[in-house]
């Protein structure tokens, strides 16, 4: 149990640059503390990102993938995220089928003014994979 | 019921006129019982093809080879050819339609309609024989008819059928310039999705087991890949082998390619192989059940592509193979797509 | 490609940075990426020596690419490209590693904010690594500019734009600009007529050359970006030719249809023709096509045989304009608060309970009261009447969580007003407080309480019902502590200011973002007030925010400059960050094309093609590509994966 406790997820946020980067940057500017789990790659869009990157984040080892963007209609490519909706909606019940853990795979809307929201989202994210421990189902064994 | 002897009248007949240039059909194998793909070129031969429930390959492959040939020689393949072609077949045509792969008028659809009696599933056969070596198959009726050294044995075909056959929805080639047999959709055999959805009511742990086996078992072989109509792609982006070169490829390029995963055979990278290959077929697989047929391991590909086919039907309201002119699933959205599951 | 020579900058942000981060960890792990060739760490990396010594060190050590690991990319990323450029290196090859939003303001264990600051770092270093040099793409700006909404921001800011010898077209939703401000009596603090201030400003953009106006009309498509926008618009029809139209008033007296008036907030009611205001521009009647009985002499046809001018024309049809301009100022404006969603305050149903704004329509002289201060059961002279503030306003269990920001003052304005209007009635006030900031407000406020002997009771209204004819209203004073309860003649409601309907549809159309209030969102909220996300999209009034008039004029001139500025300019530089396809993977499946959100791909033999100047660079195409043969520039897949390497490294 104490090992559980201690074992902190690794998180990869991939965040677009207009709403929920932004949103993370409103978090900062507001001082809103959060747990440092996630690692932000800053994208242009949701729709930017390809069901291969949350993928090959499990694969190297990542335990938990967080794709965050716009709330829809808010897209600033206007379509972006309802593309990325339905694409992550894809690989989330692929990942599911399988049994991976849902809640290893999140997805979220998080708008410029979202700063609260946003490191709420973090937070949640990182106690829900907290008991679930390390992700080694998708993950490249190391090398032997 | 179909007679073959339409189908041979047709190939010949097309042939003689110089219609097309080639008819892609069914002929007697050489190893036994299966059918084997022909590539019928000259009148003389139309009476090589057959008709039987050994037919289960998609030669829809067969097109996708020769514009890949075409390509290569860099010569215009000129006039279109004849394919015979069975519902799930016809649409995996359709898909490469859609997707530009050639135009509906390089290619003349032959079609067949299952009836409802469906394709042979080889494996299930094995266990009611018994170790009796068929050597040929027929449809007759509701049956199959095998013949055997012992005699002719007869079977219900709904007891040797392919699953996907079982639960086609659609055993039609509604896209067809020709088409022989009745139109019997409706004939469910079996629910959609039903060994999927049997396969769903386990739990998450004991889903991952079953997998996390099949996994560890998958060789990278490729088999599931190169007999897919749908894996047209010059270079798999999980296995750049094939990086197509062309003159304007730099030195840069060549480096450059992204490498998704490993080359050994690891689980985790069988899983991102699999999983990239199930979310590139998702609104593109028409479940013509070839890659599950091919494994050499017998890992249920199928299983992978029917999730994400029951997702996009259910979810997306989305069937693969359904229009030529439509966006495709995942390059089109619908403004009440579900987002439920979005914080 | 050769190896970079890749410069990390390292900026402790005073102790923004550093007291979470340990900087020179950060550097020394840098130091050690193989595309590496210098690193540095400074105080302030944004001071001026700062700078100078980025300039200085990619000079020195021949760097041809920079990662400054620093604030937020929204801040300094064009200062250390402009850097980087003015070193003689190409500017796209500098990215920012946001190490203070996104770590150091939002953790505080120091160990665990060094790991992910470095992890963050390192990913940049990585995706620059790989960064192509580019330049940016050069495209002719339109020198017309449009503004949306007609009220006093939208009118100010045409003005200011078109005196600057640029062309505007307006556009406007209702059947005259003018918009709240019209509607009002006097404005505080100065108690001067809002309409005499304001009919002149509208007469001038009536009749200025470089104004385009269009009334009735609404926007309806967006297309292009900053700098040539292609603007759809559907102008209705009014039915009646506004050059012909008289003004002699004889269509609504024969008009048999009587319908409420929404100009006056339906305190009274007007005919099926009708113009909105004396002062509307353009001075003209307008036919409802809603309320008309057919737009068919058969069925009607009354007003069109008594217009002696033949300005009436049946057979108008909806219009679709199409307008090209190169930046957009949105000023659609405010709505007050729906009355049906505050049961506590009689959910719009209890008769004398207005809203400020038909309270304003009750002062004014062109109201339907003649400037008489009647209440609307009875007709008769209210002698007591009780205004409550904040309703609606911060109150973020139930309603809105802000404050509105003009109610205190226009509440006080109210009370003098009605005092002026009824020198021997009685004007109660409910408040939370009063917030008066602003020139010459406070001293506004204590009037009213001094001079015009207004009883100001500071506590929230819990209920109100009719009883013997008056409004009951139960409140608590909380500086007494005690219960009181008033039968008013009248209650006047300061209903929070909420964003138009039309701000909320605009938005869509737009596609600007709007902030969790629904106003519309500022780029940044102290920097970039008056811009919106998108480029060449800026924002005016109450449409952002709750404001006044003094304040939404001066918005709407600094919304016009930057547009001048804006367009001021010969052509616009376009980031070059645009999709490219890979030919040789490319099998000519279409899947981009139908994705791309800006048709800017199409098929030519088999192969996509990216439109330059149209594509913005979302990357839809590039996710949507099973071959990965479609790529945008500097965030190409092979860099996100190897920035997802050094996340997970
Ligand atoms: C009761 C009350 C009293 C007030 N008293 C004072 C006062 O005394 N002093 C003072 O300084 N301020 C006062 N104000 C505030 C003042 O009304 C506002 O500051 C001002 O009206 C804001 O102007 P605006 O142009 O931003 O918005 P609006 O006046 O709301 O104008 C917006 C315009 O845009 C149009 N529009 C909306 N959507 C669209 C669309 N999609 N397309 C085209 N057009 C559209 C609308 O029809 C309208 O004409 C008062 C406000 C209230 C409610
Ligand atoms: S799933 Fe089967 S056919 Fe496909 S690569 Fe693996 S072993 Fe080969
Ligand atoms: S994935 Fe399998 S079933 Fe689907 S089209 Fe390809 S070969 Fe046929
Ligand atoms: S798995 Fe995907 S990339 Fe690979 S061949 Fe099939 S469709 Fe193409
Ligand atoms: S999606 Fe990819 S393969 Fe298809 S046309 Fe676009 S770039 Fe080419
Ligand atoms: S990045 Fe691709 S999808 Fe986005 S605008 Fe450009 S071409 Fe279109």
């Amino acid at each position: 149990m104490s090992e559980q406790q201690n074992y902190e997820p690794r998180v990869v946020a991939f965040l677009c640059k207009w709403c929920s980067s932004a949103g993370s940057d409103l978090a900062g500017v507001s001082r809103i503390q959060y747990p440092p789990n996630a690692t932000p790659i800053t994208v242009p869009c949701t729709g930017a990102v390809s069901p291969m990157y949350i993928l090959s984040a499990f694969n190297k080892g990542a335990d938990g993938v967080l794709v965050s963007g716009c709330h829809i209609g808010d897209c600033h490519y206007i379509e972006g995220n309802f593309l990325a909706r339905r694409k992550m909606q894809l690989i989330m019940q692929l990942l599911e089928f399988i049994g991976v853990e849902p809640n290893r795979f999140r997805m979220s809307w998080v708008s410029a003014a979202e700063g609260a929201k946003f490191a709420q989202v973090i937070t949640d994210f990182v106690d829900d994979l907290k008991p679930l421990g390390p992700q080694e189902k998708l993950k490249k064994a190391d090398r032997i | 019921m179909i007679n073959i002897k339409d189908i041979r009248d047709t190939a010949r007949d097309m042939l003689a006129k110089g219609e097309v240039r080639t008819v892609i059909g069914y002929r007697r194998g050489s190893r036994g019982m299966p059918a084997e793909p022909a590539f019928i070129t000259s009148p003389e031969q139309a009476d090589e093809l057959i008709w039987d429930p050994t037919c289960y390959h998609n030669l829809s492959l067969y097109l996708v080879h020769d514009r890949k040939i075409s390509a290569h020689l860099q010569k215009n393949s000129g006039l279109p050819i004849a394919i015979v072609a069975k519902g799930c077949d016809a649409r995996s045509i359709v898909v490469l339609m859609q997707e530009h792969y050639f135009k509906r008028e390089d290619v003349y659809i032959i079609g067949v309609s299952c009836e409802g009696t469906g394709v042979l599933d080889e494996r299930k056969l094995a266990s009611h024989l018994n170790g009796v070596q068929p050597t040929l198959a027929a449809f007759d009726g509701d049956d199959y008819v095998f013949t055997t050294a012992e005699g002719e044995k007869r079977l219900p075909a709904r007891e040797v059928m392919a699953d996907r056959c079982l639960e086609c929805r659609i055993p039609f080639p509604k896209e067809h310039n020709l088409v022989f047999g009745d139109d019997k959709t409706g004939r469910q055999l079996a629910e959609p999705f039903a060994a999927l959805t049997k396969f769903e009511e386990q739990g998450n742990s004991e889903r991952w087991d079953i997998w996390s086996h099949h996994f560890d078992r998958c060789m990278r072989c490729f088999a599931c890949r190169s007999v897919c109509p749908m894996c047209y792609c010059d270079e798999c982006v999980v296995d750049s082998i094939t990086f197509p070169v062309t003159q304007q490829t730099s030195a840069a390029e060549k480096a450059d390619r992204v490498r998704w995963i490993e080359r050994s055979a690891m689980r985790s990278e069988n899983i991102t192989y699999l999983m990239t290959r199930a979310m590139h077929l998702a609104g593109r697989c028409t479940d013509c059940g070839e890659c599950d047929r091919a494994c050499p391991v017998n890992i249920p590909i199928r299983m992978l592509n029917n999730k994400m086919e029951r997702e996009a039907r259910e979810k997306f309201g989305y069937e693969p193979g359904a229009s030529i002119g439509g966006p495709s699933l995942v390059a089109s959205f619908l403004d009440n797509d579900p987002g439920d599951f979005i914080r | 490609m050769s190896k970079k020579r890749t410069g990390v900058f390292v900026c402790h942000c005073g102790t923004n940075i550093a007291a979470t981060v340990d900087v020179a960890k950060v550097a020394k792990e840098m130091a050690g990426e193989d595309s590496v060739a210098f690193t540095q760490e400074y105080v302030y990396m944004c001071s001026e020596p700062g700078q100078e010594s980025v300039v200085q060190a990619i000079k020195d050590n021949k760097l041809d690419s920079v990662v400054v690991t620093c604030c937020s990319p929204n801040l300094h990323e064009k200062t250390f490209r402009d850097n980087a450029k003015r070193a003689g290196i190409n500017n796209f090859t500098c990215e920012i590693a946001n190490i203070r939003e996104q770590c150091s303001w939002v953790h505080k264990d120091k160990a665990k904010g060094t790991e992910k600051a470095i992890k963050i770092s390192r990913s940049v270093v990585r995706r620059v690594s790989r960064n192509q040099p580019l330049e940016s793409i050069a495209v002719n700006v339109t020198r017309r500019a449009m503004v949306i909404g007609g009220g006093i921001a939208g009118i100010q800011a045409a003005l200011d734009i078109a005196n600057a010898g640029v062309e505007v077209v307006l556009v406007e939703k209702q059947a005259t600009i003018g918009g709240r401000m019209l509607q009002l009596s006097e404005t505080f603090p100065t108690l001067d007529c809002s309409q005499c201030v304001l009919s002149p400003k509208m007469v001038e953009v009536k009749r200025h050359p470089n104004v385009k106006l269009l009334t009735y009309s609404e926007v309806q498509e967006l297309a292009g970006s900053v700098g040539n926008f292609r603007v759809k618009i559907l102008k209705k029809p009014t039915f009646v030719d506004p050059d012909k139209c008289k003004l002699c008033d004889e269509c609504t007296v024969v008009c048999p249809v009587v319908v409420p008036n929404e100009y006056e907030l339906n305190l009274s009611a007007r005919r099926a023709i009708y113009i909105p205001y004396a002062q509307a521009i353009p001075a003209s009647f307008t036919l409802d096509e809603e309320a008309c009985l057919g737009l068919n002499p058969v069925v009607c046809g009354k007003c069109k045989d008594v217009c002696e001018a033949d300005a009436i024309n049946y057979d108008m049809r909806p219009e679709t304009v199409t307008e090209d301009v190169g930046a957009i100022v949105v000023a659609t404006g405010f709505d007050l608060y729906d009355q049906a969603n505050m049961p506590e305050m009689g959910g719009g149903k209890v008769e004398d309970v207005l809203d400020g704004l038909q309270f304003e329509r009750l002062c004014s002289a062109s109201g339907a009261t003649g400037g008489h201060i009647l209440r609307p059961s009875d007709h008769k002279e209210p002698k007591n009447v009780v205004f409550i503030q904040c309703v609606g306003s911060r109150d973020p269990a139930k309603h809105c969580a802000y404050c509105s920001k003009i109610c205190c003052m226009y509440t006080a304005k109210h009370a003098q007003l009605y005092k002026h209007h009824v020198p021997d009635g009685r004007a109660y006030v409910f408040y939370i407080d009063i917030r008066s900031g602003g020139k010459g407000y406070e001293e506004f406020v204590q009037r009213t309480m001094e001079d015009n002997d207004t009883l100001y009771l500071r506590g929230r209204v819990s209920r109100l019902y009719r009883h013997n004819g008056k409004v009951r209203v139960l409140g608590t004073d909380t500086l007494s502590g005690q219960n009181v309860e008033i039968d008013a003649d009248m209650v006047v409601l300061a209903l929070a200011m909420v964003p138009s309907k039309g701000t909320t549809e605009i938005a869509k159309v737009l596609k600007i973002g709007r902030d969790k209030d629904g106003f519309l969102a500022e780029a940044h909220p102290k920097l970039r007030p008056v811009e919106s996300v998108t480029g060449g999209i800026y924002l005016a009034g109450a449409a952002q925010a709750p404001k006044d008039i003094p304040e939404t004029v001066s918005q709407a001139g600094a919304a016009a400059a930057k547009v001048i500025a804006l367009l001021s300019q010969a052509t616009l530089s376009r980031p070059p960050l645009i999709a490219k396809v890979r030919p040789s993977h490319c099998t000519g499946c279409g899947m981009c094309v139908d994705a791309c959100p800006f048709l800017a791909i199409r098929l030519e033999n088999g192969k996509a093609i990216v439109n330059e100047a149209l594509c913005e660079g979302c990357g839809s195409c590039s996710a949507t590509c099973l071959r990965a043969a479609i790529d945008v520039k500097n965030v190409t897949q092979l860099q996100i994966f190897e920035m997802i390497e050094a996340c997970l490294a």
